[in-house]
This record gives C-alpha cells, structure tokens and sequence, in this order.
C-alpha cells in the first residue's frame, strides 16, 4: 500500500521546512503566492531594492513558478479558471537575491534551480517544491479562493497572484533546506554514468552490425 | 468536391481544441507500461499523477496544461482533392476565431521575439509546413502545438560524414542538457542528414511518430533501440525528479545530404501534444488521433 502523503500548512513554518527531504512527496494547504513571468520577478527585485511598492508582503512566504489565466469578476473580483507551473531555471540569475531578501521558505515550479539558489535556499531554511508539468486539472482543483491579483497590466501568466488552496499536489521536494538537490544530484549521477552509457552503445552497436553482416 | 476555406478553418481550429484535451492512445499505453516497470517509488506515483491529471483533461474537457503553445501544424494535401478558396488564410483565420470563442480561454503565448510581448498574434502565425501526398483525396492535418517547456531544449548540430558513433554521442549530449526540465518522460525525434532546415523538420516529423514504431531502415530501428536504453540509463525520470523513465520513444528520420551532415534532436514533453485527422471534400473530418 502507498504510504500517506504529508500535508503542510503555507505559509511553510521553519520547523516544517527543515523537516523535509529531498525526494519527500507533499500536499499543501493554506496561502501560496504565484508568478510565470520574467518581468514579474523584475519587479520583485526592484521592490527588494525599495524602488517600487510591495503589492503584497512577500516575507517569509512562497514564490512558485505557476502561470494561471485569471479574470475579473462581475463582483469586481477575481477568478483563476486553471494554473501549472513552469520552467524555474529561467529565474536562476534571480532567484537567490529574492530568497535571501524575503526568507522565502518555499519555491517551485518544474525543472529545478541551480546551486546558486541550493546555497540560498539552505541559508535561509527553504525549499524548492516541484509540481507536475501538465498538471493542470489536478492543480487548479486544489483552488479554494483567489486572495489577491496584483500588477493586471501585465499578461494573465505573468500576474502575481495569492491563492489559498486545499490538498496541493502532490509535489516532490526537489531540493531541501539542507543543501540536497535532486537536479543536482541527478545532473552528477548522468554525466558520471556517460562512459558507461557510451559503451552501451558501442556495444550493441557492434551487436547491430554483426547482425547485419550474418542476414547479409 | 473541393476543400474550401470553410471547411479547413474549422478542420485546423477544430484539432487546436482537440490537442489540448487528449494526451494521445498510445502515449497513455506507454505511459501505463512505464508505470509497471518503473523501480522508482517517486517515479511511480509521478507517472500516475501524470495520468490522472489526462484522464482528467480527457473526461472533463479540460486542458491538460496551461501552456497551449503557439499554433503549429503539418498539412499534407492529397493531389487527389481539389482546393477552393484561400486555403492558408483559412489556417490563421481559424485560429483568431478559436482564441475568440473557446472555452476556458487560452493564454497570451504567442511571443514577438524582438520585443518578448506576448498575446494571441504574430508573425508568420500560425506555424504551417506545406506538403503534396499523391494519389489521395483529403488534406492529412496534423496539429502539434509547442511550447518552451520542451521546445528550447532542441539543437541542432552539423557535422561532416559523421559515425554513428558521433551522431549517437550528440543526442546524449542534448539529453543531459535538458536534464530534468523539458517534462520529461519525452518522446525524442532525431534528424540526421537533408540540410539545415530539412533536417530540423526530419526531427519534427520524427517527433510525431506513435511510440512502438521502428523506422523501417534497419540501422534506424537499431539505433532508436539503443538510444531509448541509453537515454533511461540516465535517471532524469518522470519530471526530472529521479527514476527509469526519461523517456518512452526514440524516433530518428534521416535524409540523403552531401556529406555535411546535420543532426537536430528535437523534444516533446510527456503530452506529446499531436491530433491528427483527414479532412475530405465533403467536409468530412476524419479524427485518426
């Protein structure tokens, strides 16, 4: 029988967040924060560096890498018809100014993040949490309320959206608060197994012609 | 009875639609037969997830991913069929009409590359290559959206009489490249050989190949074997999280070339994002998947 997956609250507690291993499965509940957008994260930087005002207060929180297509309501408020998540590596050169300025003690996406973002992550006792690309039935059904959608000049995918949500994912913890990163890890482990795999190759190769020449 | 403009602009929106709901049969089957062989406990409720977020797509009408690409289609016209009315406006036509009245609405993605603005028009969209299929009497459309997920992890590389072996290390180097991030498991297409672009378009139409298929040149079908045993001995895995499945198919196309031989690798993300259907005279719109 499969084991129980853990459910967490967000905002993420330190306590919860140094819990977790790399290769852990998890469902979250509680407020996350949202963004697929470049441009997004630009502004984030500038609110960092106090050039631009702070549509919401991002301390301590979540930042995942999740694009939704939201839309105003009659009522003058918001709904989010579906979300997925996106390529995280494209953030990478950003990502560790922002984890380290606002404590983020959640990230994610798909793909991963790189060793800059590891070291980040782990000095600041966070995690990068990784949803199922094409997942996007499954997590947009996990939506309980729309909490805000911030910065609407931008394109829907790019607006900086805090849900609150119920049984998110399961996600797998990509990389933990103490340094382990499946990405990296699995990056060593492949380019190690290179030679192997190579002569594999070379192998059957030989295989593949021997064959050939004896049906010839 | 010809095929008008009419009939190809619902025919082309009409797979747009299709494509994001319907992870194709035999991507599913593969992905079954990957789930009861895979060792990777991650790996394996991964993979389940995966099928359940298409079972979803598929029995709700929902889109499998929020990402819906950018327009992308291969239309084969039967020499056998007569045509009438603009046949290539109809293509772009249809797709202003599917942004404006489909249900969920689809996000801004298509990109000016100059500038990086989106929304739902641009230049040359939508993507359309153009091709003859003698002696038959209906257009063969194929719609295969991309997106940047698994569409920036292509490359292409040329090189001079090249050894399999050579060719072989290529696609390997490509593989670790993308590593964990183009939504693997992938299905891989290989070009060998044509020139520049015909030999980026070989590893396309190699991406539209069902899983299970063996090219019917036996050095291919050898190397498609090897290279997909190559590419799981990695252990990327279903997303990139670990595990026996990078991916479910490796289909190589080549073309005779002179001696310069280019090689494009090309991806499509565990989706594998392609309905295909024949389009007839008398407006008859045949779904073959």
């Amino acid at each position: 029988m499969e084991e129980e997956i853990r459910r967490l609250r967000m905002p993420l507690s330190e306590g919860d967040a140094l819990s977790l291993r790399a290769g852990d499965m998890v469902l979250l509940d509680g407020e996350i924060t949202i963004t697929a957008g470049l441009p997004t994260h630009h502004r984030i930087v500038e609110v960092a560096e106090g050039r631009r005002e702070a549509p919401r207060d991002l301390h301590g929180g979540s930042l995942f890498h999740l694009g939704s297509y939201s839309r105003e309501t009659e009522g003058g408020g918001f709904e989010v018809l579906y979300m997925n998540p996106t390529t995280s590596t494209r953030f990478n050169p950003l990502m560790p100014g922002l984890i380290r300025h606002f404590g983020l003690r959640a990230v994610g996406g798909k793909g991963g993040l790189d060793a800059a973002c590891v070291a980040a992550l782990r000095e600041v006792g966070g995690v990068y949490l990784s949803f199922v690309g094409g997942g996007a039935p499954l997590l947009s059904d996990a939506i309980r309320a729309v909490v805000s959608v911030d910065w609407n000049d931008l394109v829907s995918h790019y607006r900086l959206v805090t849900l609150r949500v119920e049984e998110l994912g399961p996600l797998t913890v990509g990389i933990d608060a103490h340094g382990n990163s499946l990405y990296g890890s699995l990056s060593e482990t492949a380019a190690a197994r290179m030679p192997e795999i190579m002569a594999g190759l070379a192998r059957a190769r030989a295989e593949a012609e021997a064959e050939a020449e004896g049906s010839a | 009875m010809p095929i008008t403009y009419d009939m190809m602009k619902r025919a082309t929106a009409q797979l747009y639609e299709w494509s994001l709901r319907k992870v194709p049969d035999d991507t599913l089957d593969a992905l079954r037969r990957a789930r009861e062989v895979e060792t990777n406990e991650v790996a394996r409720r991964t993979l389940g997830i995966l099928l359940r977020s298409a079972e979803m797509a598929e029995t709700q009408d929902r889109l499998v991913c929020s990402d819906s690409g950018v327009p992308n289609y291969v239309i084969g016209i039967g020499t056998g069929v007569p045509l009438e009315g603009d046949i290539k406006r109809a293509v772009s036509d249809g797709f202003d009409e599917l942004v404006a009245t489909t249900n969920p609405p689809l996000l801004k993605h298509v990109t000016n590359p100059l500038t990086n603005e989106r929304s739902y028009r641009g230049k040359e969209m939508p993507l359309v290559t153009w091709d003859l299929i003698d002696g038959v009497d209906y257009a063969d459309i194929t719609c295969q959206p991309k997106a940047l997920g698994s569409g920036r992890w292509a490359a292409m590389e040329i090189f001079t009489f090249p050894t399999l072996e050579m060719i072989e290390r290529y696609v390997m180097e490509c593989v670790l490249k993308a590593g964990s991030q183009h939504c693997p498991p992938v299905n891989i297409g290989v070009g060998i050989g044509g020139t520049f672009d015909y030999c980026a378009k070989l590893a396309a139409r190699a991406t539209l190949r069902q899983y299970g298929t063996r090219n019917p040149e036996p050095i291919l079908a050898a190397m498609e074997e090897r290279l997909l045993a190559a590419v799981n001995a990695t252990g990327f895995g279903p997303m990139g999280t670990g595990g026996d499945t990078t991916a479910l198919g490796v289909h190589v196309e080549y073309a005779a070339g002179h001696g310069f031989t280019p090689v494009a690798v090309a991806f499509n993300c565990w989706i594998n994002r392609r309905t295909r259907a024949r389009l007839y005279g008398d407006g008859r719109l045949e779904r073959i998947e």
